[in-house]
């Protein structure tokens, strides 16, 4: 008889997620260094507006990170 | 003796005076000389519409870091509009893939709390997706000054290029429109060959490729005349 690998599959899968999202996490934060560096080297009017984007993108990446990590 | 040395003092001044006016009244019609030209150069580029253009001509807001005092910016490109229409095909297809799996039976299988997550993701891999397409046609610019030439590349979010030439190290300008939505929307390729460093600078599907090149035209006679009037910076 097969033993129950049901709890190991989704622990598995949880490793899976929280390394998934931390990778994207290092995305984002790479994503925000460089658009704070390229608008200082290219200034324009719109460069706000794509920092705060950058930003944006930061911070949900930060909350898909804890979601994976937090949900039950 | 008196008489001499009177004579001494005053010649000098009338000297001087002599030699000033003409060459005064010779600097204010090479700079009216210089308006005119440059007026003429911006006629032929026309006006910027919109901020966000692919055609900024004289920008009042734009700079970058390598910049002059005294360096005016002419011209401002990026790729042309429609280069980014394949990439928002492609978001927009993308933002449906979540809706479109809930027809896979496959899908139907994974718990719920990790369909909500697998969703969640997938929505941000595809912000990702957008902003870095976005973020790589924003910042490629291509940039024609009063002096120099200057390519600004921004790859993948990682690369960055920055490559310059001044205007009178360009030796000669082509230009390749090529296929049937870069006639259709005349846009296309500015190759710069230079006797500087870099050999060669590209300036990749940018628009009016024509007025470019009549504009680099312009400013290298420009560059030639100043050579020849001493005014050289």
């Amino acid at each position: 008889m097969l033993p129950d690998l049901s709890g190991y599959f989704l622990i598995l899968e949880r490793i899976f997620a929280i390394i998934g999202t931390g990778l994207y996490l290092i995305f984002a934060i790479v994503i925000v260094k460089q658009v704070s560096m390229m608008s200082k080297n290219v200034y324009d009017k719109f460069n706000g507006v794509v920092i705060v984007v950058s930003y944006i993108h930061l911070a949900l990446a930060v909350f898909l990170m804890l979601m994976s990590i937090i949900w039950p | 003796m008196v008489r001499a040395k009177d004579l001494d003092l005053v010649a000098p001044d009338e000297v001087v005076i002599e030699k000033i006016e003409p060459k005064l009244q010779t600097s204010n019609k090479i700079d009216n000389n210089m308006k005119e030209f440059r007026q003429k150069m911006y006629d032929v580029l026309g006006h910027t519409k919109h901020s966000l253009s692919s055609f900024l001509v004289k920008p009042k807001s734009f700079k970058f870091t390598e910049q002059d005092d005294q360096e005016e910016i002419i011209l401002v490109m990026r790729p042309h509009w429609f280069t980014n229409v394949s990439w928002v095909i492609t978001t927009i297809f993308m933002l449906m893939v979540p809706t479109l799996a809930r027809f896979l039976p496959v899908w139907n299988g994974v718990p719920l709390r990790y369909q909500m997550l697998g969703i969640l993701f997938w929505y941000m891999v595809t912000l990702a997706f957008a902003l870095e397409k976005f973020l790589s046609w924003y910042f490629d610019v291509f940039i024609i000054t009063d002096e120099r030439v200057i390519d600004i590349e921004f790859n993948n979010l990682l690369d960055k290029k920055f490559s310059e030439a001044k205007i009178s190290m360009i030796q000669d300008v082509t230009s390749m429109v090529a296929g049937v939505s870069q006639t259709m929307l005349n846009y296309g390729d500015v190759r710069i060959q230079t006797a500087a460093e870099i050999p060669e600078i590209c300036f990749e599907k940018v628009p009016n490729p024509d007025k470019v090149i009549k504009v680099l035209q312009m400013m290298r006679q420009e560059e030639e005349q100043e050579a020849i009037d001493g005014r050289v910076r």
